[in-house]
């Protein structure tokens, strides 16, 4: 391997990484990926409208990087959108899209629709020729009813009346061909969603923790977060506290760290304010105690 | 002129207090000096003629043609500055031709006007350039609408035509139009009108000499804008002067 | 030159591993596609519509990539309903094709998208329009695309004859797509068609439980 000197950059633009990365990767080592939310996310349309389903954990790689984080992002009131794949590009892509319909929400004085985030989202993934890594579970209810669609990160759509996306989407998707069909009640629905998820949880590695679930009708939407925890910590059987005086020690010292300062309102109204006596105006004061 | 002097006529760039651009209506001026320029539209086709004013007996006669081709079925005339008219001219061919390349069928003559007008008018509106010094007539046919006449202004606006004029004499020529009966008129027939219109309108004591041009589209040119053959102009010329003699002993 | 590669998506795109057809009749024409989308070896979509509509009579049957045929389906799309309103009249099939054909052409390196553009115009009946990988353009009687298409063309050069009507029509786009479906690992699922005439779009759909069996069938 022939060795790449650093150079200075003469932009400004610090590279040194990249010489670093480089290094590591011919011994080896290396491998700097993005977070990536290893997942189960799914949606269906029932009776009265949607359910939006996903689980809450994000991996690094083989480590959880968050045992509880939110998957069902905000695009508008009434429409909702699960992320799957670089946690990042979905945060962001979906606060962009929800920031820009609201904009075009105020723009043509109308509610928004899902096709138009669902355009948007497509044309800008599509831009991006999949370096944008989101996959995408869009539902919500506008004038033209319930919608559901996915966004794949290159660009592609599909509309479909009960879909899957992540890691997880084959155990789910195996729960919903074989549970779901056309108009459930909102009960029958959301148990369903919740199986789905779960054997996203139990079945597949990326996916993890807690169930989120969003429920999304003609006038109302509600985001159930934490619906279901099957995962919850089991409480310690022993406790490892020690009683006070366990470990002796000889001196103690105290330390105030609290800064006071008072505060006056300078104007024609406020009272001119003392000059403060200099002993106050300085730092804290320190006490000590000698306790040997 | 009450423009003159005021400063509002420098720049096409500028509007006058009660909202005209001069600098448009001087190009104006450059069209009504100008040889004539009709165009007729009948059931059948339509024909263009032109009172090509000769500013010398040298010149080789034909030559410097004022009717141009744009495309196969659309031909066009302009009144004014003749180098402006070869200018526009060339570049509703490009039009004409980008249109083709795009939608793989010929230009209708309302898009082709479209596109041209949109040129135009981009002329009027900065101060670095002057406004076309010419009216520019299109005249074809297309499958879907017949025959049909647009007349592009100095201004950029345009017009779809019955039966149109601008040069010199365009108000007589109009109102000679006016009297043909455009709904039972042959083709052939519209060609020896127009030749009359020319004749007519030509003013011998301010210029002498002109040469008479003519192009035609329709069933005898199977679609396509051509001149009109030799023979057939030279006749309705002859028959054109016939009817003015005619008119003069009356 | 290089060499196109058929088989260049990228990584974890979706592909559209297809069979779609298209056959002109005289009173207009039959489009076809199975309803297959995979990613990988997954089904990411069992019941897709590969029939998009472009304009009032015409529509496009899509093969390759499903980002890319998508984002061209929606550009020309654009592009008619702008000239729809500036010509005051409906474009014609060729005009569609050749907008297709332009934005495949101009991208050939970027894009995997093997596209079939039929419809009906007053001016020419019932027309089909092949644009594949390279971008060319191939007007023809009949066409098929996708994976799936290799299967078939034997059976469709045999079968199919000019002067057919609307009936015989469909039934030769329906066993067409079932033979290549059964034979193409990534064709499957349901048989979508359309028949687009003058008087409009009359659309056609077989559950995959009820695919012919062509077995005694075949000449």
């Amino acid at each position: 391997m022939t060795s790449v000197a650093p150079q200075k950059s003469k932009s400004g633009f610090d590279f040194s990484n990249y010489s670093r990365n480089h290094f590591l990767d011919g011994k080896g080592l290396g491998g700097f990926t993005a977070t990536s939310t290893g997942t189960t996310i799914v949606g269906l349309i029932y009776k009265d409208g949607i359910v939006l389903g996903a689980d809450t954990r994000a991996t690094e790689g083989p480590i959880v990087a968050d045992k509880n984080c939110e998957k069902i992002h905000y695009i508008s009131d009434n429409i909702r959108c699960c992320g799957a794949g670089t946690a990042a590009d979905t945060e962001f892509v979906t606060a962009l899209i929800s920031s820009n319909m609201q904009l075009h929400a105020l723009h043509t004085g109308r509610k928004p629709r899902v096709v138009t985030a669902m355009t948007m989202l497509k044309q800008r993934l599509f831009q991006y020729q999949g370096h944008i890594g989101a996959a995408l579970v869009l539902g919500g209810y506008d004038a033209t009813g319930p919608q559901l669609f996915t966004v794949a990160p290159h660009g592609s759509t599909d509309k479909l009346p009960y879909v899957t996306m992540g890691s997880g989407s084959l155990a789910a998707m195996a729960v919903f061909e074989s549970g779901w069909h056309k108009d459930m009640e909102q009960k029958e629905a959301v148990d369903l969603v919740v199986a789905a998820i779960s054997s996203g949880i139990f079945n597949d590695l990326g996916s993890g923790s807690n169930v989120d679930v969003c429920i999304i009708k003609k006038d109302s939407t509600e985001m159930l977060r934490n619906y279901v925890m099957p995962n919850e910590r089991a409480k310690k059987e022993q406790k490892y506290g020690f009683a006070k005086g366990t470990t002796r020690f000889t001196k103690e010292h105290i330390y105030s760290m609290i800064q006071k300062e008072d505060v006056f309102e300078v104007g024609s109204t406020a009272p001119t304010p003392a000059p403060l006596p200099a002993a106050a105006a300085g730092a804290g004061g320190e006490e000590t105690m000698d306790t040997s | 002129m009450a423009s003159q002097g005021t400063g509002y006529d420098l720049s096409a760039s500028t509007y006058s207090p009660d909202g005209r651009i001069f600098q448009i209506e001087y190009a104006a001026k450059a069209v009504e000096n100008a040889g004539t320029v009709i165009a007729i539209r009948t059931k059948e086709g339509v024909v263009i003629a032109v009172e090509k004013l000769v500013q010398s007996k040298l010149l080789v006669p034909g030559s410097n043609r004022r009717i141009f081709n744009i495309d196969r079925h659309i031909g066009a005339a302009s009144a004014g500055l003749i180098a402006d008219g070869r200018h526009l001219a060339e570049r509703a061919r490009d039009e004409a031709v980008n249109y083709r390349d795009t939608y793989r069928h010929p230009t209708p003559l309302k898009a082709l006007a479209d596109r041209v007008g949109l040129y135009v008018q981009a002329y009027t509106l900065y101060s670095s350039v002057r406004p076309f010094g010419i009216s520019t007539i299109l005249a074809g046919i297309d499958d879907v609408r017949g025959p049909q006449i647009f007349m592009v202004e100095p201004s950029g606006v345009f017009w779809g035509y019955n039966g149109c004029a601008i040069g010199k004499g365009k108000q007589l020529a109009k109102t000679e139009i006016e009297k043909l009966d455009l709904g039972s008129l042959t083709l052939s027939q519209a060609v020896e009108e127009a030749a009359k219109i020319i004749y007519k309108v030509h003013d011998e004591a301010k210029d002498k000499e002109f040469e008479l041009e003519m192009s035609w589209i329709g069933p005898e040119t199977d679609g396509k804008h051509q001149l009109v053959p030799d023979e057939l102009r030279k006749e309705a010329a002859r028959k054109a002067k016939e009817a003015l003699d005619d008119e003069m002993e009356d | 030159m290089e060499a196109l590669d058929m088989n260049r998506l990228k990584k974890g795109e979706v592909d559209l591993g297809t069979s779609i057809m298209a056959v002109a009749y005289d009173k207009g024409v039959i489009i076809g596609a199975d309803s297959r989308t995979t990613m990988g070896s997954y089904i990411a979509n069992r019941v897709t519509d590969k029939l998009t509509h472009l304009s009032d009579r015409i529509y496009c049957c899509r093969s390759g990539s499903a980002a890319d045929t998508q984002a061209l389906a929606d550009i020309v799309t654009y592009y008619l309903s702008l000239y729809s309103v500036n010509m005051d009249q409906q474009p014609d099939v060729k005009t569609a094709a050749n907008l297709f054909q332009d934005l495949v052409y101009q991208n050939k390196d970027r894009l995997s998208a093997g596209i079939i553009v039929a419809g009906w115009d007053k001016k020419n009946g019932g027309k089909v329009f092949n644009i594949p990988l390279g971008g060319g353009i191939f007007e023809q009687p009949w066409a098929i695309g996708g994976s799936g298409s290799t299967y078939i063309y034997g059976y469709c050069d045999a079968t199919w004859k000019e002067g057919w009507g609307k009936e015989q029509t469909l039934e030769f786009v329906k066993n067409a797509l079932s033979l290549a479906m059964r034979r193409d690992g990534s064709s499957g699922g349901t048989i979508r068609m359309a028949d687009i005439t003058e008087d409009g779009i009359e659309r056609h759909f077989i559950p995959g439980d009820q695919l012919p069996e062509l077995a005694g069938k075949i000449v």
